[in-house]
């Protein structure tokens, strides 16, 4: 039962927290609006839309929306699969934000751990956070009761004592805090938001919009159940679909054993690996920051997200050195390239050390990794005056530079200050915005789509920016899932992007973890989704609500003021042919794919149709 | 047909079983037999770990690189030649 009537997967409440005027209220979940959208980034998107419209009908235009003021909403969201015991990897949720101050457009960004599935128990299926408060301030959910309660002495404490602070102060069964650093304390750009002191909502600088309303945590505790709509039919497919995730070499194997830097070696012996700030895609010091030196020399356990069979997280320590650090999780394959590769450090310990500090700070390792890159690369190229840097020698390699670059950028001190703008603020800052490694302001992550060319249309098309997790093209392309593409053609990568875009979509807005999509298929999301919710969806509905939700998510975009011209690359990518490896010569033809994604998505310059949007139910 | 010699890497759970990073392994061109021969060195479940014989060609969940080219995107009939660098992994995706 859900409001007295039958659907499950959503506990069938969401809170509305006003922080300018300290107010809170809650509003059901409206069955019609989760049928079309599901729930995590799926409703998200169609409530900042609204909020949007609002905003509008009140003479308030897009373009007068800054990130950092109290106009900026926020949501945290979950999804019908969150926080049930058996659905594949649902321990997740998704936030978003009207407007990202890294990109300028919608904000997003998803998180692992346990936060999601709690925040469900505490009673609420989502959270949205409105307006600013003067002083620092935290939000408690305990089952059903929501309180905004003074966080002056949270305020300048990192997010691993904030969260066992508390943590202590909130006991109980399902208790997690979910809150920022002094990054996002400071309105870093790339400010992330950290839960269970490891587990990140990393992208697009959304700590930062968390800061600028002086919100430091969200704890949430509760003892409240998901119901499910048919649970004979749940338990049945449960079985069959985490039976097949173990037996599965990825979800079962690979991942389970090495942890997501296993890609390493993958990534660079194919030669889009990107090293030195994209110079080129081939790192020929790979092997020492591989999945496999991480697992041989700092792995000391594995670390599962609440409810997920693969357990990919990895709990590591540099035993002695400078770099010492006794306790760490990750770092991630990303955070390995960004930190490493992208930087030229070849120094394990060094980036364990730095990704350490990105959680206890809270930033985002992708966007930070690669804004010292363009600064290095700024810095070799002659264009940053010694001065500016203040004795930070930012060199290609220099891993002692790299990690007292995460403090200064934390706490905007010195060079710090224009690192902290990300990469594309500060290359034109330098008058070299061409070095900046990004796409609608967002720093790409770690393929090179010189060597792989469906990767290349999906950072330029990619709604929140340069992401590869929007549409992971490297699944068919490098990896052969769910069949072998050769990365260096174009011809039916449009196709394959916008099938991989839309069903990312899926997965988010139900939401749990797109590693399952290596054993799990559109017509499995169906079936599980439909015994969950009583909704019987068709494969052809699911795949319909993930594209509802893109272009829903573009026509924010386009109120933005973003369109076909920002569907780009940098000229790099555009210009420079691969100078080795197997992508040699190799640059990216995108103009040719997005003419044909364009025509497939229905699309003119970057624009969704009338026509379109009239054919996915959106009413403007 | 001439022998030639080319090094062959071993990637994740390749690497941990059969203990070896990389080996050179002489061998007539032809993949088969340079499979065939590096089983012989580091130990005789690696042919059928990488290579299925009833179809005559490297399993399909490897990611079996010919310097840094996926076997399975070359097209016409694949020749091992003299340095060539073979990478080989599990089944592995992520990130």
């Amino acid at each position: 039962m859900n409001g007295g009537k039958m659907f499950g997967g959503f506990v069938g409440k969401i809170l509305k927290v006003d922080l300018t005027t300290k107010t809170i209220n809650t509003e059901p979940i409206n069955e019609k609006i989760a049928k079309n959208y599901l729930g995590g980034k799926g409703y998200a998107t169609y409530l900042l839309y609204q909020y949007l419209k609002e905003y509008e009908s009140e003479g308030i235009t897009p373009k007068d929306i800054n990130a950092l003021d109290p106009e900026n909403v926020l949501i945290f969201a979950t999804g019908p699969g969150t926080g049930i015991l058996g659905f594949p990897s649902s321990g997740r949720y998704h936030v978003m934000a009207l407007k990202s101050p890294l990109t300028g457009s919608i904000g997003s960004a998803n998180s692992g751990g346990e936060w999601g599935p709690f925040l469900k128990f505490s009673g609420f299926d989502a959270i949205v956070i409105q307006g600013a408060s003067d002083t620092p301030v935290y939000l408690e959910v305990v089952n059903g009761n929501a309180e905004i309660r003074d966080a002056k002495d949270l305020w300048g404490k990192n997010t691993f004592d904030t969260t066992r602070i508390l943590k202590k102060k909130v006991e109980g069964k399902n208790t997690s805090v979910t809150c920022i650093g002094p990054a996002g304390e400071n309105m870093v750009y790339m400010a992330c938001i950290v839960n269970d002191e490891h587990r990140a909502a990393g992208r697009t600088g959304l700590g930062a919009v968390m800061g600028s309303k002086k919100l430091k945590a969200i704890v949430v505790s509760g003892t409240g159940k998901v119901p499910v709509a048919e649970p004979e039919r749940f338990e049945e497919l449960s079985k069959r679909f985490l039976d097949a995730m173990k037996k599965n070499p990825v979800t079962g194997e690979g991942l389970p054993t090495y942890g997501t830097a296993v890609l390493v070696n993958i990534i660079n012996k194919s030669g889009v690996f990107p090293y030195r700030n994209w110079q080129t895609g081939v790192n020929p010091d790979a092997e020492s920051i591989s999945g496999e030196t991480l697992a041989e020399k700092y792995l000391v356990k594995r670390r599962a997200c609440w409810g997920c069979t693969i357990g990919c997280g990895r709990v590591t320590s540099v035993k002695s050195g400078p770099f010492q650090i006794l306790y760490s999780e990750g770092p991630e394959y990303e955070t390995v390239w960004a930190l490493g590769s992208s930087t030229a450090v070849k120094d394990l310990d060094a980036i364990v050390k730095a990704n350490h500090y990105c959680d206890e700070l809270g930033m985002d390792p992708i966007s930070l990794g690669s804004t010292i890159a363009a600064a290095m690369e700024l810095n070799e190229k002659g264009y940053v005056p010694a001065e500016e840097l203040q004795g930070l020698d930012l060199k290609f390699g220099n891993a002692a530079a790299l990690v007292e670059a995460v403090w200064r950028t934390a706490y905007k001190t010195g060079f710090g200050k224009y690192l902290a703008l990300g990469s594309r603020k500060l290359c034109e800052l330098y008058g070299h915005p061409e070095l900046s490694m990004s796409v609608k302001g967002l720093e790409m992550p770690a393929y090179e789509p010189r060597g792989v060319k469906g990767m290349g249309l999906n950072y330029a098309t990619a709604n929140r920016g340069g992401c590869h997790v929007t549409g992971y093209t490297i699944a068919p392309e490098i990896a052969g899932i769910p069949e072998k593409i050769d990365p260096l053609t174009t011809e039916g990568k449009a196709k394959w992007v916008k099938i991989f875009q839309d069903f990312t979509c899926v997965v988010n807005s139900t939401v749990n973890c797109l590693f399952d999509t290596f054993a799990l298929s559109a017509k499995d999301y169906t079936e599980i989704l439909s015994a969950v919710t009583g909704w019987n969806f068709s494969e052809e509905e699911i795949l319909k609500i993930g594209e509802r939700i893109y272009n829903l998510e573009r026509v924010i975009l386009n109120k933005f003021g973003f369109n076909g011209k920002d569907d780009t690359l940098p000229s790099r990518l555009l210009k420079e042919p691969m100078p080795e490896g197997p992508a040699k010569g190799h640059v990216v033809e995108l103009e040719k794919m997005k003419e044909e994604y364009y025509k497939l998505r229905g699309w003119v310059n970057g624009t969704p149709t009338p026509e379109k949007l009239k054919e996915l139910g959106i009413r403007l | 047909m001439e022998e030639v010699s080319a090094k062959v890497l071993l990637f994740a759970t390749l690497r941990e079983k059969y203990g070896v990073k990389e080996l050179y392994v002489k061998c007539d061109g032809t993949v088969r037999n340079l499979i065939e021969n590096a089983a012989s060195t580091i130990g005789e479940s690696f042919f059928n770990d990488v290579y299925d014989d009833s179809v005559e060609k490297v399993r399909d969940n490897l990611i079996f690189l010919i310097n840094g080219r996926n076997i399975r995107d070359i097209k016409g009939k694949v020749k091992i030649k003299e340095s060539d660098e073979i990478a080989i992994f599990p089944p592995v995706a992520g990130g």
